[in-house]
């Protein structure tokens, strides 16, 4: 049969044609019994057909045509497994298994055969007793890795994943992401079973990524650390892999043995400067982010003694140097730094600054926060120049810096904040109200407690009565703020929205303050009460711009719709 | 009570036993008799699935409402009042208040037109069947009666078999596999927690209800239901249920399930054995005799598990009914869209060549040899089935989040559920041909 005849078959065959693509298969066999290319396609084309006894004739030919060839010997015994003869399958796999007594094939395609019929007890049986036969512990630890993972039975498939890496160090990758799916019921045991005595490096490695996935950091790092305490090349890829796995994680705890696993990594590498370099640099920004300057400093100094370190780590350190000075809160230093320093690039100076700016309104410094940033025209520079003039009091200015820096300034929060803002200094009937931007900068430092009480005061100052000329949108923000806190202030809040609801008429933030007062109540398990403020808000302020947002915590409270 | 009871006390049926807290809204519910609000389902509606619960809780206090067929997309007359009122502000259904001149006006146009006017008159009891371990947000009907505002008990195998059956004017079925073969999930989820906790879960129940195996003990629920069905019941199924409840009852007396499930393999002859008499929808179709294909039969037209069958998603249209003629069709296919997309599961559609000549197909998709919706009687009840499995989540894999209802409101797919939900609540009336 000529070979384009069976090309023919396989067209037709990926055209999912498969009734004639048998007919080509058929023909070319009754030419060429022994052609392995038509009778693995007619194997792939009667299953679906639900005709698999025809290939068995087919299978049983070429078999006896070339006696030694594993291929066919393979198809044969697939046949005979799929069409429920286990007995003539076992009669092939053990006389194949004689023919070729030190070869692994037999068992593993009989095994694979009963594993497609779902027949996992006797697939492993059958891998059990190949290894036995070869004599090789090691033989087949994936194949029954995999179906002890497919029965359910984890630690197996923990333990045979473990004694496979010894043989194929390669299958790490694979062993991690084959267990990494256990149920959180297996987990502790499978880490228990492979750090339990003295577990080799592979081992260990192979624990480490595990607990790193399952959100155990800290352990991970102490299980995996001692796997990579002799330098090889092996070594440093696996700390390398080990500080990519960490970055898929925002904790602090996994930031830092990302920076530790980095660290350790610069250390390993074989080429000083430039991986090293820039390592360190990445290392040291994990542990800023973890919190741990000293640690960062250690690293990053490391750096700068590093003459053949390349510009962009160089770079990258420096930034990191003044990064961990202004979390530190040396902010004198860091200022100087900012002036001093020439190897910090323009935009990481432009970013330091506004980074700078951020942490002196922490510290309610304002007018140097203001010099930091005064002759920044950039958006984010206009819309940090915003909040100054809002914490110095200055509404009217602020509003027109947060409109000159638009939408696109910092993230999307950022963004949605100023506008926030904006929404609720439209309400306010003043250019300047210096106790409002007190209590606004007392928010921005984080003190929510006196944040409070001060914009209650400075509400106080605002006219009372329905519309109330910004009163009630203080108090609203300052009954959001107080509802995140302990309990007695949410019981400010409470009589925050209750004073909202009642004295503010028609305006918008009556609603608002009512649904503040559910979503409250709602955290405070008074699920009835909860509703029933929802639907006072539903049915009294049917125009409202929330009321949409009203009738989803409604639905979320009476279990109408998922809590997600 | 079942539908043969109450129809024949709707004459004169007064709202007795309705609980005190139902009872002390109907005040209220009557203080205005002459108005009446108009629930508008065509595209002025602003939650389309919500006003089935609105009408549901109108009826279930004992008040008559109308049922619209074909004005305005299925609209729902209610009698006004600031009950009802406030029951649809919560909900965010539209409602219009209309005088007694434009009823009249109203009723004029039904008169004229094809469309009718069916008297609403009594809430169904409503049961779903399913596994008390089942999350609620894996089976459509449970969402949509969640979403509603309707309220449902739970049976399963358990209280079908316990004879609780009788106690419900309306059973739903969703994606239970009657075959008892765990809908072949272990070709794609063997190992999961999950399925082992199904197995488990369905083999106490053989145990403790003295089957022999979960095939025997799932065919024995599949005649309790016919049997339901039979002394009036209304059956409402979608997905798996449909297609396999039918297998169940035409493999009585022969095995359909692999080893893997009852330790024997499948009769090599049971496609000759199938007595297709003893079923509801289907006759003449073809069992999937490999335990390693994840299809039950031929019925399904889509085949989404079997790779080499599967059929790509298009569109289905309901069908239009004479609303004064075959009143049941048409109540069943009321809808503010006639083309909706399709919606795969593990059965999606129905192959016209395996329907019995009885059905009434409610909706197929035009040129291709399956329908989607199809309803018929079987003794003193009536079956209704509905391919696919989520009508808002096309391609529903096991694990997806759940389909929040509030972010599909006008769902159309969701409003043919909540027909059936209101179809026994319908007055019967006498066909005019």
């Amino acid at each position: 049969m000529p070979a384009q005849a069976i090309g023919q078959g396989f067209e037709l065959e990926r055209a999912g044609q498969y009734e004639q693509a048998a007919g080509i298969y058929l023909a070319t066999l009754r030419a060429d019994p022994t052609n392995l290319s038509a009778l693995l396609g007619l194997e792939r084309v009667l299953r679906p057909l639900n005709r698999l006894g025809e290939l068995l004739p087919a299978a049983q030919r070429a078999a006896a045509a070339s006696p030694t060839n594993a291929a066919l010997r393979g198809v044969l015994l697939r046949t005979y497994v799929a069409l429920n003869e286990p007995d003539s399958g076992r009669a092939v796999a053990l006389r194949w298994a004689a023919a070729a007594p030190r070869d692994e094939a037999p068992y593993r395609e009989w095994a694979m055969a009963l594993e497609d019929a779902h027949r996992h007890a006797a697939a492993r049986d059958v891998l059990l007793v190949g290894r036995r036969a070869l004599g090789r512990p090691g033989a087949f630890g994936i194949e029954l890795a995999e179906l002890s993972r497919l029965s359910g039975d984890w630690e197996g498939a923990a333990r045979e994943w473990a004694a496979a890496l010894e043989d194929a160090p390669v299958q790490l990758p694979n062993a991690a992401s084959a267990l990494a799916e256990a149920p959180d019921a297996a987990r502790e045991r499978i880490a228990r079973l492979l750090t339990a005595g003295t577990p080799s490096p592979l081992t260990r490695r192979l624990a480490g990524e595990l607990l790193l996935g399952w959100g155990q950091p800290q352990r991970a790092w102490a299980v995996f650390e001692p796997s990579v305490a002799t330098p090889s090349a092996d070594a440093a890829f696996a700390l390398r892999r080990f500080a990519d796995l960490a970055s898929a994680r925002s904790t602090p705890d996994a930031r830092r043995v990302r920076a530790l696993a980095l660290a350790r990594y610069a250390d390993l590498t074989p080429e000083p400067g430039g991986a090293a370099a820039r390592a360190r640099a990445d290392a040291a920004r994990a542990f800023i982010d973890a919190g741990d300057r000293a640690a960062a400093r250690a690293v990053l100094e490391r750096v700068a003694q590093d003459s053949s370190a390349p510009a962009d780590a160089q770079r990258l350190a420096q930034r990191a140097v003044v990064e961990a000075l202004i979390d530190g809160g040396q902010l004198d230093t860091a200022a100087r730094q900012l002036a001093t320093n020439g190897r910090l690039s323009a935009d990481d100076r432009a970013g330091l600054r506004l980074r700078l700016a951020r942490a002196r309104i922490a510290t309610g410094d304002l007018d140097r926060a203001d010099s930091a940033v005064a002759r920044d025209s950039s958006v984010e520079g206009l819309a940090l120049q915003g909040w100054i003039a809002l914490y110095r009091g200055r509404l009217k200015d602020a509003q027109g810096l947060f409109h000159a820096a638009g939408p696109y300034a910092g993230d999307r929060h950022e963004a949605t904040e100023r506008t926030a803002m904006l929404a609720l200094l439209q309400q306010v009937p003043a250019e300047s109200f210096r106790e409002l931007g007190g209590a606004l900068l007392l928010l921005a430092q984080g003190d929510s407690l006196h944040a409070v009480q001060a914009l209650r005061l400075a509400a106080g100052r605002l006219a009372t009565g329905a519309g109330g000329g910004g009163r009630p949108d203080l108090l609203l923000l300052a009954g959001r703020v107080a509802a995140r806190l302990d309990s007695a202030q949410q019981q400010t809040a409470l009589a925050l929205f209750d004073e909202i609801v009642h004295t503010a008429g028609e305006g918008a933030a009556a609603p608002a303050a009512e649904l503040e007062w559910a979503r409250l109540l709602e955290r405070r398990a008074q699920t009835a009460e909860a509703m029933r403020h929802l639907e006072h808000l539903i049915l009294t302020y049917p125009g409202s711009a929330v009321v949409p947002e009203a009738r989803r915590e409604l639905e979320r409270a009476k279990g109408a719709i998922p809590k997600s | 009570m079942k539908r043969r009871n109450f129809l024949k006390q709707l004459s004169g049926y007064v709202a007795t036993g309705l609980s005190g807290d139902i009872a002390a809204l109907l005040a209220p519910y009557r203080s205005s008799p002459l108005a009446s609000l108009l629930v508008p389902m065509d595209d002025a509606q602003s939650d389309h699935l919500k006003a089935y619960g609105v009408t549901y809780h109108v009826v279930q206090a004992g008040i008559k409402a109308e049922w619209l067929l074909n004005y305005r997309g299925g609209s729902f007359l209610l009698p006004d009042g600031p009950a009802i009122r406030r029951d649809a502000a919560l909900a965010g259904v539209s409602v219009e208040p209309v005088e007694e001149s434009r009823v009249t006006a109203i009723r004029g146009e039904i008169e004229a037109s094809n469309m009718d006017a069916v008297p609403l008159e009594k809430a169904p009891k409503v049961a779903v069947y399913v596994p008390p371990n089942a999350p609620p947000w894996d089976d459509a009907v449970t969402m949509a009666l969640q979403y509603a505002g309707i309220p449902f008990d739970k049976v399963w195998d358990f209280e079908v078999l316990g004879g609780k059956l009788p106690g419900y004017d309306w059973l739903h079925l969703h994606h239970e596999d009657f075959t008892g073969q765990y809908s072949k999930f272990y070709l794609i989820y063997a190992g999961q927690p999950w399925l082992a906790e199904m197995v488990r879960f369905n083999a106490d129940a053989a145990k403790q209800l003295g089957a022999a195996t979960v095939p025997a003990l799932k065919k024995a629920v599949a005649r309790h239901i016919r049997d339901y069905v039979g002394n009036g019941g209304f059956l409402f199924a979608m997905c798996t249920a449909t297609e396999t409840i039918d297998l169940a009852l035409a493999a009585e007396r022969v095995d359909i399930a692999a080893a893997f499930a009852d330790g024997t393999p499948m009769d090599p002859e049971a496609d000759a054995k199938l007595d297709w008499s003893k079923t509801l929808a289907f006759t003449g179709a073809h069992i999937e005799p490999s335990p390693q294909i994840a299809s039950f039969s031929d019925i399904d037209g889509h085949q989404v598990n079997a790779p080499a069958r599967r059929q790509p998603l298009g569109a289905f249209k309901l069908f239009n009914f004479s609303a004064k003629i075959d009143p049941v069709p048409t109540l069943l296919v009321q809808n503010h869209r006639q083309v909706i997309p399709d919606f795969y599961g593990l059965t999606t559609s129905f192959l016209r060549s395996r329907l019995k000549p009885s059905d009434v197909v409610l909706a197929d998709e035009e040129g291709a040899p399956w329908v989607k919706y199809i309803n018929g009687n079987h003794g003193k009840g009536t079956w209704t089935f509905f391919g696919g499995h989520d009508p808002e989540d096309q391609q529903h894999q096991i694990g997806d989040p759940p389909t929040d209802l509030s972010l599909h409101p006008h769902s159309p797919g969701y409003r043919l559920i909540l027909n059936n939900v209101l179809f026994p609540a319908a007055k019967k009336r006498e066909l005019k041909t």
